[in-house]
């Protein structure tokens, strides 16, 4: 079969997922990954280019909510059943690492 | 009364019983809650069993019984696993929701609810809703109750297989690519994927939020008409939800009118790819609305071959988006690591099955930077195609007939070699989804025992004509509703 | 020694002003709440749960887009940003990518007294994200805390084209967009509690080298904005005259050091894999509701300062303090609508009112003072009634106790000494206690009159007519000679 999608690449596609694998999964799963892709390589025989996309089968206009605030009566509820919860906040493993202070400045 | 007296009943019938008070909610639940339990161990549709919580609000209701009876009042409701249902597990068939349970209802779980359903419980499902055998759930599989070596069908195998086996009156189901239909025909029940956008998606978990649409698995036609009454209908929770009332059985055309449809063929879908007999069934079928002088039109559908890998694309992508929220920060497992990636990475890891992980990747994959021309936005433009094939067509007719599946139900364990021919399974049931037309599956008759699934296909909102269609093709038909007898091997 | 060329570009963060978050209905009133406690399926990412827009969240983004002079798209559509965070709880953003609400817009300001002009690329809206602690006593050793209070508040991301060339220009661009965003109520514009943030794109090029881009972060005041930016100026120009390389990267900025520090680029570039929102429909902005925003902006900063300019014949010192806040400015026209001495009222704000204001800590809105009851003190001093001295006095009073000057005037028993009588004989004292002085005056020193008319002052309390006091101290010291 031809190998469309490397190793290297799945590594980072599997970094960007936050799963791990071992290295016998990571074959395992470039095999079927590379499986799909190659049957992908069927609809290269359409003429896609004059064709629009269709993210979104709704049509019309979507409705909008007033700006008015309504309290949620459930928030005690999910932090009781949060995995870890101290002072009302969800707690994680300290935010310290160099790259993930950066994240945090990075984000939005 | 005795759990066989139920077998063709539909939901009417239960509802004049209670009317005329022959038999009270709790009763009823109970019936259907020793049902559950002399059919569980062999067929493990359910996940969650409501039991203390259903009894309760069954005597609730028992002593508090109105006047006017709602119209599910009294009735017990299977939930498909995948839809919140407000203090009770919602599990999606993961371990990664193995603990969680819902702070809130989903706006079909409120309806039911408000029209008087009472929940029994939840049912087993692919992980979330990935798969068509139900053996994707993290909790084991579900067997079929027609023939418990072979599989329900998924992803809402649960749901097929309690109404199949009654272990529930009826039930709610999810269909993304085919999750309702499928089953349905593998159990010989009836399953509705609505119109996209006629029923609420607030709080059924996404799995692809532009495919995903929540749907009756139920033993009679009639019975989707009334849970489609209670369920669909806009909802200021949900923007895709389109802005129209609920269904209602008035939007039904009369018998008269309905035999004047034309109905169209599909000759993609008649392919060396379906099993003999499967399409000599679906043949035998039209040739009974042939005899009643319906007209018959062969039309194409071009892009049918294309639709699979579209889809696979597409739901994929948004599936690998809609699981990132399960990090083990909020809810859900959580497996403690060294640092915040650490417990990222474990708690994804440990938490997602094979099929799951495998999605997730190939839809991070096709929307990574490079690929997303290649692949995603290719994927949207051939969902054009489909959607396009299927105006043309319903244009030469008013509605489609084609199998709901290829190949009869699959023995479980049955592992196909190639992952590719499994996706396969769901070529039928694809193109409408991607299209977002309603389609429904109906039982049209049984080979050695197993059944046959046939599919009604039609423009978009008009499920009055797809259901008028189908209440007829059942009656024609006037096959018996499944009660298996839960035996090793066959049933029926 | 070569000559650099400094090219900086912003890229703002506001916090709209909505009552409800972007796609739920909790409420936005975040500041000072238990953690936690504002939230919803929908802003806590729980499964099933799914995005409504705010309609109001549409209002005053296009308010912002218009007053920047943005192109509207006809339509428009959010997108998923994917990224792994934990205060980010659905491992998405919903922003906008490639159809932003706005795009090609610009914005005027003045910078040292020149105006100038920055184009806008885009202005996109988005949803924030929530809060982390990594310090309190709640917190278990190792761990940071998650507060959701934020997650969904909306925002506008406005970005500039790189068309600023010194840290000034910069902090005064932003300093014009925040004025801007208050006038038009579209956010409060507040950067220490975080409802403005900005970042800078920084580079320096000459004729022989082409710009590094450098992104600074982490600025929390204007000050900062222009302290970090003069630093990164020098440090940049210091690396290319030594010939050696600028890194594109991005630097936070450490205020309390007073540098910027490499964030070390991270091996893999971010791959945030945009794609379509599918649980938001894509939705057009109707010419009818940009007509009608349009009509009903508010006038703006840089339009207003003209207009103070040309109608009341203030110089653009002084309508350019009077419009910096749109409360002050108003305040300042509602004042001359009881006293229609612009260039009087004007003094007295940016004077006495500022300082009032100061120290008592408060803005003009919290205050205690009217504008018709600065109206009345100002007409009191026309009318010769107190003296300036009086006044300024007696508004110190108004605006801690907010009594009415006439109330202040009266309780104190202050009222102009007019009395001729009364006042020579205060100026003959006066003469008779300061003997060099009066020498002085009579050698022709013209100083030692105004020091003379001091001492009647403090003599009477302030009370005596400044005018009266200085023809009789003239007259009673020319019949001296
Ligand atoms: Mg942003
Ligand atoms: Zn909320």
């Amino acid at each position: 079969m031809k190998e469309v999608v490397y190793l290297s690449e799945l590594e980072k596609i599997a970094r960007l997922s936050k799963l791990g694998f071992s290295a016998e999964e990571l074959q395992s799963f470039l095999r079927d990954i590379n499986d799909i892709v190659a049957h992908f390589e069927k609809l290269n025989q359409l003429d896609l280019q004059d064709v629009s996309p269709t993210s979104h089968l709704g049509g019309g206009e979507p409705p909008f909510f007033s700006d008015e605030p309504q309290a949620w009566e459930g928030s005690e509820e999910v932090l009781k059943g949060a995995p870890w919860v101290a002072g009302g906040y969800f707690i994680v493993p300290r935010i310290v690492d160099k790259e993930e202070k950066e994240n945090e400045d990075r984000r939005i | 009364m005795k759990i066989e007296e139920f077998k063709d009943f539909t939901i009417q019938d239960y509802h004049h019983l209670l009317e005329e008070k022959k038999i009270s909610p709790l009763e009823l639940v109970n019936i259907f809650l020793e049902r559950i339990e002399e059919g569980e161990d062999k067929i493990h549709a359910f996940l969650f069993v409501n039991e203390e919580k259903a009894k309760n609000e069954a005597r609730e209701k028992t002593d508090n019984w109105p006047e006017e009876l709602p119209p599910l009042w009294g009735l017990p409701v299977a939930i498909k696993d995948n839809i919140c249902t407000q203090g009770m597990p919602t599990t999606c068939g993961s371990k990664m929701l193995e603990n969680f349970v819902s702070p809130y209802d989903a706006t079909v779980v409120e309806r039911l609810k408000a029209a008087g359903a009472i929940i029994l419980g939840k049912t087993n499902m692919d992980e979330f809703a990935m798969g068509s055998s139900t053996e994707n759930s993290t909790f084991g599989p579900t067997h079929n109750p027609l023939d418990l070596r072979r599989t329900p069908g998924g992803s809402s195998g649960g749901s097929a297989a309690s109404v199949c086996a009654l272990e529930a009156p009826c039930a709610l189901g999810s269909d993304t690519g085919g999750s309702v239909r499928q089953p349905a025909a593998f159990c010989g029940v009836v399953g509705l994927r609505p119109t996209y956008g006629r029923v609420p998606r607030y709080g059924v978990v996404g799995l692809a939020s532009s495919l995903d649409q929540a749907g009756p698995i139920t033993r009679k036609v009639e019975d989707a008409i009334t849970i489609l009454e209670v369920i669909s209908g806009k909802d200021s929770r949900d923007s895709t939800c389109a802005p129209y009332p609920p269904f209602s059985r008035n939007e039904i055309p009369s018998l008269e009118d309905i035999r004047k449809i034309k109905v169209g063929v599909p000759r993609e879908y008649f392919s060396s790819r379906v099993e003999k007999v499967i399409g000599e069934k679906i043949q035998e079928a039209l040739g009974k609305l042939k005899g009643e002088g319906v007209e018959l039109v062969e039309v194409s559908l071009p892009h049918t071959d294309y639709a699979l890998e579209a889809y696979y694309i597409v739901a994929s992508a948004e599936a690998s988006s809609n699981l990132a929220r399960y990090d083990g920060v909020m809810y859900g497992l959580r497996v403690e690591g060294e640092d915040l990636q650490d417990m990222y990475f474990e708690t994804r890891t440990l938490g997602f099955g094979k099929e799951v992980k495998r999605r997730i990747i190939l839809g991070t994959y096709s929307l990574s930077s490079g690929h997303y021309d290649e692949y995603y936005l290719k994927s949207m433009k051939v969902r054009t195609l489909v959607r396009k094939d299927f105006e043309e067509a319903l244009k030469q007719c008013n509605l489609l007939i084609t199998p709901t599946t290829p190949s009869f139900p699959f023995f479980l364990g049955e592992e196909t070699q190639d992952l590719y021919e499994r996706y396969t399974d769901d070529i039928f049931t694809i193109p409408s989804a991607l299209a977002g037309l309603p389609s429904l599956s109906l039982n049209c008759g049984y080979e050695g025992g197993l059944p046959v699934g046939l599919q009604i296909i039609g423009g978009p909102f008009e499920e009055g004509k797809l259901l008028g269609l189908a209440l007829w093709l059942e009656k024609l038909l006037a096959l018996p509703s499944p009660f298996p007898e839960l035996k090793e091997g066959r049933g029926q | 020694m070569s000559d650099f060329t400094t090219t900086i570009g912003l890229e703002v963060h506001c916090q709209l002003l909505t009552q409800a978050k972007m796609f739920c209905r909790c409420s936005t009133d975040y500041i000072g709440k238990e953690p936690n406690t504002l939230v919803c399926p929908v802003c806590l990412g729980l499964p099933g749960s799914l995005p409504v827009l705010n309609q109001k969240v549409v209002e005053l983004a296009l308010r912002a887009a218009l007053a920047l002079h943005c192109q509207i798209l006809p339509q428009t559509l959010f997108h998923r940003k994917n990224y792994f965070y934990p205060d980010l709880p659905k491992g998405y953003q919903i922003s906008q990518y490639n159809l932003p609400i706005g795009i090609d817009g610009f914005l005027e300001f003045y910078s040292q007294g020149v105006r100038k002009k920055a184009r806008i690329r885009r202005i996109h809206i988005e949803e924030d994200a929530g809060k982390l602690v990594h310090e309190g006593a709640f917190l278990p050793p190792g761990t940071s805390g998650v507060d959701c209070n934020r997650c969904g508040i909306p925002l506008v991301e406005i970005v500039t084209e790189p068309d600023l060339s010194s840290p000034e220009e910069a902090r005064d661009c932003l300093m014009m967009l925040r004025n801007i965003v208050c006038y038009l109520e579209v956010s409060d514009g507040n950067m220490e509690e975080g409802s403005l943030r900005c970042d800078a794109n920084i580079s320096l090029s000459s004729s022989s080298l082409t710009g590094v881009k450098v992104e600074v972060k982490n600025m929390n005041s204007f000050r900062s904005v222009y302290r970090a930016l003069s630093y990164e100026v020098e440090r940049q120009r210091k690396l290319l005259e030594e010939g050696k390389p600028v890194f594109q990267e991005t630097r936070h900025w450490d205020e309390i050091k007073g540098v910027t520090v490499s964030a070390r680029g991270k091996e893999e570039a971010e791959d945030y894999r945009y794609f379509p929102d599918p649980d938001l429909l894509p939705f057009s902005l109707k010419t009818e509701m940009i007509e009608e925003i349009k009509s009903g902006l508010l006038e703006l900063p840089l339009e207003k300062e003209e207009r103070f300019m040309t109608q009341y014949e203030l110089s653009q010192g002084e309508a350019e303090i009077l419009v910096q806040d749109r409360e002050i400015a108003d305040f300042f026209e509602d004042t001359l609508r009881n006293f229609n001495k612009p260039r009087m009222v004007c003094n007295w704000i940016v004077t006495e009112v500022f300082r009032n204001l100061k120290e008592l800590g408060t803005t003009i809105s919290r205050a205690k003072i009217t504008p018709s009851h600065l109206a009345e003190l100002l007409k009191m001093v026309d009318r010769k009634e107190i003296s300036g001295t009086m006044a300024k006095s007696v508004l110190e009073e108004m605006f801690t106790s907010g009594a009415r000057a006439r109330e202040i005037v009266t309780r104190r028993g202050m009222a102009l000494i007019n009395d001729e009588k009364e006042l020579e004989n205060i100026v003959k004292e006066v003469i008779e206690k300061n003997p060099q002085s009066v020498a002085d005056y009579l050698s022709g020193k013209e100083k030692a009159l105004q020091f003379l008319i001091g001492q009647v002052m403090k003599e009477t309390r302030g009370q005596a007519d400044p005018e009266l006091t200085r023809n009789i101290l003239i007259k009673v010291l020319s019949s001296e000679e």
